[in-house]
């Protein structure tokens, strides 16, 4: 499973947006601070390039919190931040949903006993192992069994597409690093390049 | 009071959600895991599958966090606008 091109391209558009924000040069930030503003952006940018999703919310929330983050999201996020900030609206409805879950879970089992053990022994099974998805998946506390799969999923595709990109990102500005360091220093080797 | 409840609301609870479904996604995380951890061409119980998403996601993090770090490093010698420069460039390739 792949990310499209798509969310490359706003991935890197927005780390861009953030390393402008931030001014990552030597002169105005300390190692640490600098480390935090690139992890923030690179965030930022995965929740953004992703889309709507319920765990792209609760990234964008839980990067909130901290108050330090809020000036940061708002200057690169700009009319963005508003519409990510909104309360999902059908959050209310999770809490109630988990009560109706489980009622109709007894009332399956005593139903149909025989024919649905099996399906709700892999429901059980399933309830017990998300409980430590719902802490590493952004939002997961008040995401239902499906629900947190379904964004698992999804969220796994993006993180690996988020360190794929980063590194990426680290090669290419190593290489020009290099280039423009050779250019500077050895002047022979663009004549002997262009003679062959 | 529940009657008033729209029917579409009451029954998206897991009575409509197949274990077809279920098995479903779980066979799909267990494609994107990394080979290393689960051979991918056996079918491996869903418990386990969600034992090594939670140790994926975990590495991936890890993974991400290094990556920040040696970026921070390398843009610490690295005038911004050539780092700008090669974002763009890699928005090009």
């Amino acid at each position: 499973m792949q990310v499209a091109e798509a969310f490359k391209h706003a991935f890197l558009k927005q780390m861009l947006l953030g390393f402008q924000a931030s001014v990552v040069s030597p002169k105005s930030m300390g190692f640490q601070e600098r480390k935090s503003a690139i992890k923030l952006s690179a965030d930022v940018a995965m929740a953004v390039a992703r889309g709507t999703r319920k765990w792209t919310r609760g990234l964008i929330a839980g990067l909130s919190k901290e108050h330090q983050n809020r000036s940061f999201l708002q200057l690169i996020l700009g009319e963005q931040y508003e519409r990510l900030m909104k309360p999902c609206h059908s959050s209310w409805k999770i809490p109630r949903c988990k009560k109706i879950v489980r009622r109709s879970l007894r009332v399956c089992c005593r139903r149909k006993k025989k024919k649905n053990q099996v399906g709700v022994l892999a429901r059980t099974l399933v309830a017990k192992r998300t409980q430590e998805l719902k802490i590493l998946v952004p939002g997961g506390e008040s995401m239902d069994g499906f629900s947190l799969l379904d964004e698992t999923l999804d969220y796994v595709v993006s993180l690996r597409a988020q360190a794929d990109l980063m590194q990426s990102l680290l090669t290419t500005i190593e290489a020009s690093k290099l280039r423009s360091h050779s250019k500077g220093t050895l002047p022979e080797r663009k004549a002997s390049y262009v003679g062959n | 009071m529940s009657s008033r409840r729209p029917r579409s609301w009451q029954s998206s609870s897991a009575s409509r959600i197949t274990d077809e479904q279920i098995n479903d996604l779980v066979s799909k995380l267990q494609a994107v895991l990394p080979e290393a951890r689960i051979r991918r061409s056996d079918r491996v119980s869903a418990a386990k599958v969600l034992q090594e998403t939670c140790n994926y996601i975990r590495s991936l993090h890890r993974e991400v966090d290094d990556l920040s770090e040696r970026l921070s490093e390398l843009l610490a010698s690295t005038e911004s606008s050539s780092a700008q420069a090669a974002v763009i460039r890699s928005l090009l390739m």
